[in-house]
């Protein structure tokens, strides 16, 4: 009768709080096991950190091999089978990992055994060389001639070797004098006072045999003796010294190399991670970006965003200089081109980003309008933006080019002629440049002349061409050619207009107080006008 | 001596400067696989046409797996491609199949009317498969033999003589030493 009651009461103590609890610990587990792996779309971020579509996968396939009846171990395995033992953030401690595991430690050991190897080395190499000096006779000689106080027996005006060595032996004889003094008076642990005797006499030793050869007249067999030692240390010196500078290259030239390797592979390697799916590897060695070029590139798209013409054409141009195979940059420079009405110049420089990524969708986006608005290819163009559609996925992107799509000409449309005009050469714009009296005063005698065409009807487009002439003297007459167009191979043709402005810091892309300016009374003009006589007529306030 | 001195010296620098300039010359990106010349993982998708496929069912052909994504500009710029070299092959004892991932069925559907694609394409909802096949960059395609062991593993965009080069090398059995590469997209 109580049976029943009993197995549900046992039920619900025992089994409940254990089914219970293994929902939390699968959690936990699943948790546990995301932390120790790489999520493979990321950089440096564990699945469990991770906020991508992918990290997310990985976790509901943790757990549901968890919760399957799979160990952690076989779960960290499944994953290995299929990624590679990249996709642990910690390397296991068996094969190959496991040197980086035991490497530092066993580095770090190395390093402690050999500086005490070296130490010892040097401790001993000086012992055995004061050891060397210190026999018994000299020992009782120092001991009564210190205690003598034999010591005053010099000259004290000779500067000579034998001179130095007598003070020298004076010094340690009296340094003996005080240690006893100090020792007798308790002021000296006996160890250390034998310690320090004991150098004192094998320094004090080392001086008297020193000052014994210059006493002792030398004997036949002694001089012979010195001669082969002196011969044989004239024949060492030589190889010595090389050997010693052999090791001083050596070191230097490791030194060099170690400091070239970190100094320019690691700052041309690595790069301010931009995004959280970014790599901070550069492309120095890996060919992932992030080398002067990409520096460049991401400093003309922000001047290119802000509108400062001058700095993004000069921060690809850049970039293209450390890349020429840049398509992006092509790209924007080819964007610029077409708002400052350089048509030409901008298919010409996407067509060379085509050149490099035939599918790169900017570059295609920009070919296909210039073909549109600018040429009035329709049929290039319906060809190039229709490449586009199909490139780009679904989306307000994708719309934008479809609907330009649906604007162009229906079969029919004439093509219309492409080609440009043969560039005239030799055209140029000439004139005189002067002051306005009333501004005489105002004018910085270091400052720089700046004549500036740029295309007709496009006043905030960068300028076509620019010549700069440092320090004028007023008036001066002026020319304006192909020489000097900004970009190379952007023609000089077509009307523009002409402003000068005498600049007080000498840079073009800043206006301050005190910079003077004047425009031609009639712009625009055609690039081949004589007599356009500009008047600096105009203070910047 | 001085020599003895010298080749302990280098023994100690050569090995240290090695892994320095191996560091630098990897691709952090990068991920090698290690499923090549390994038996492929089955799976079974369920194609936009509503039958299933599985990889067992198509032991004894060769079978070139193709995963992507609608959002991604370097399947998108292959997908004609792929279409073409299938239609080279469709009459040999050789097997398309793609896979699409991270991708509504919606834009997938669409991506497939979009390129005209013909062969057999299912839907990885789960990113199961994708992980199976150790799948981190799109397109990534992978060659399996009729046997069912995986020949080649080519990350980023293919071209279709490829395609067609590597499926024969497949139906032969030959395993690639290397995988390939060219411009892909990261999975999200």
């Amino acid at each position: 009768m109580f049976i029943r009651p009993l197995i549900i009461v046992v039920y619900l103590l025992v089994v409940s709080p254990l089914s219970a609890a293994d929902a939390p610990d699968i959690d936990e587990q699943t948790r546990a096991i995301a932390q120790e792996l790489r999520c493979v779309v990321c950089q440096n971020l564990s699945v469990a950190d991770s906020p991508s579509e992918m990290a997310q996968q990985m976790r509901g396939i943790v757990r549901e091999q968890l919760a399957a009846g799979k160990t952690p171990q076989q779960v960290k395995d499944f994953f290995v089978s299929k990624y590679g033992q990249w996709v642990l953030l910690a390397p296991t401690t068996q094969g190959f990992s496991l040197l980086v595991w035991v490497l530092p430690f066993v580095v770090l050991i190395a390093g402690v055994v050999c500086g005490f190897w070296f130490i010892r080395r040097w401790s001993v190499k000086k012992t055995a060389g004061n050891a060397a000096v210190a026999d018994s006779d000299l020992l009782t000689r120092i001991r009564s001639e210190a205690a003598s106080g034999k010591a005053l027996d010099m000259e004290p005006e000779d500067s000579s070797v034998r001179a130095q060595l007598l003070q020298e032996r004076a010094h340690l004889y009296a340094e003996l004098k005080e240690l006893e003094f100090d020792f007798q008076a308790g002021k000296l642990a006996e160890s250390d006072y034998g310690a320090l005797k004991l150098e004192i006499e094998n320094k004090a030793a080392g001086v008297l045999q020193q000052l014994d050869s210059f006493s002792s007249p030398p004997t036949p067999a002694s001089q012979g003796v010195e001669r082969q030692t002196s011969d044989k240390k004239r024949r060492l010196n030589p190889t010595r010294k090389a050997y010693r500078r052999w090791q001083l290259a050596t070191g230097g030239l490791f030194l060099l190399l170690f400091g070239l390797t970190l100094g320019i592979a690691l700052t041309n390697s690595s790069r301010p991670r931009e995004s959280t799916q970014d790599s901070i590897t550069g492309g120095f060695l890996t060919g992932t970006g992030g080398d002067q070029s990409s520096r460049f590139l991401q400093e003309g798209k922000s001047a290119f965003a802000k509108r400062d013409w001058p700095k993004a054409i000069a921060a690809f141009e850049n970039a293209l200089a450390a890349d020429p195979n840049q398509p992006e940059a092509h790209a924007y420079l080819g964007f610029i081109l077409v708002q400052a009405g350089h048509a030409d110049g901008a298919l010409l420089a996407f067509d060379k980003a085509l050149s490099q990524a035939p599918n790169f969708p900017m570059a295609l986006w920009g070919k296909g309008l210039v073909l549109l608005h600018e040429k009035q290819d329709y049929s290039a163009a319906r060809e190039v933006l229709e490449k586009l559609v199909r490139l780009l996925p679904a989306g307000a992107e994708r719309s934008e080019v479809e609907k330009t799509l649906a604007q162009l000409p229906q079969s029919g449309a004439v093509r219309q002629e492409t080609k440009p005009a043969p560039a005239p050469t030799g055209q140029q714009i000439s004139g005189k440049i002067s002051l306005d009296p009333k501004l005489k005063g105002n004018v910085d005698r270091q400052a720089t002349l700046f004549i500036i065409a740029r295309p007709a009807g496009a006043d905030k487009a960068p300028p076509l061409a620019v010549r700069k002439i440092e320090r004028p003297v007023f008036p001066l007459s002026y020319s304006l050619g192909a020489e000097n167009v900004m970009m190379q191979g952007i023609p000089f043709t077509g009307s523009v207009a002409v402003v000068a402005r005498l600049d007080k810091d000498g840079n073009p892309t800043t206006r301050q107080p005190g910079d003077l300016t004047g425009d031609y009374k009639k712009n625009p003009v055609a690039v081949s006008s004589q007599n356009i006589d500009i008047v600096l007529d105009q203070a910047v306030q | 001596m001085a020599w003895r001195r010298l080749i302990t010296t280098v023994l100690i620098i050569a090995p240290t400067l090695w892994l320095l300039a191996f560091g630098f010359t990897r691709d952090a990106r990068y991920i090698t696989s290690p499923l090549l010349a390994k038996e492929a993982a089955p799976f079974t998708v369920t194609l936009f046409d509503g039958r299933k496929v599985s990889l067992n069912e198509l032991r004894g052909k060769a079978i070139f797996l193709n995963f992507w994504a609608s959002w991604c500009t370097p399947c998108r710029a292959e997908a004609k491609d792929l279409e073409a070299a299938w239609q080279r092959v469709k009459d040999k004892n050789m097997v398309f199949l793609g896979v699409a991932l991270q991708d509504t069925e919606k834009d997938s559907r669409a991506f497939l009317q979009e390129f005209n694609i013909s062969y057999p394409n299912g839907w990885d909802d789960s990113g199961k498969i994708a992980v199976d096949y150790g799948v981190w960059g799109i397109p990534e395609s992978f060659f399996i033999d009729p046997q069912g062991r995986i020949t080649y593993k080519h990350v980023g965009g293919i071209r279709p003589a490829l395609v067609i080069a590597k499926l024969e090398d497949a139906a032969r059995g030959i395993v690639s030493a290397k995988e390939g590469k060219e411009d892909y997209q990261p999975i999200r």
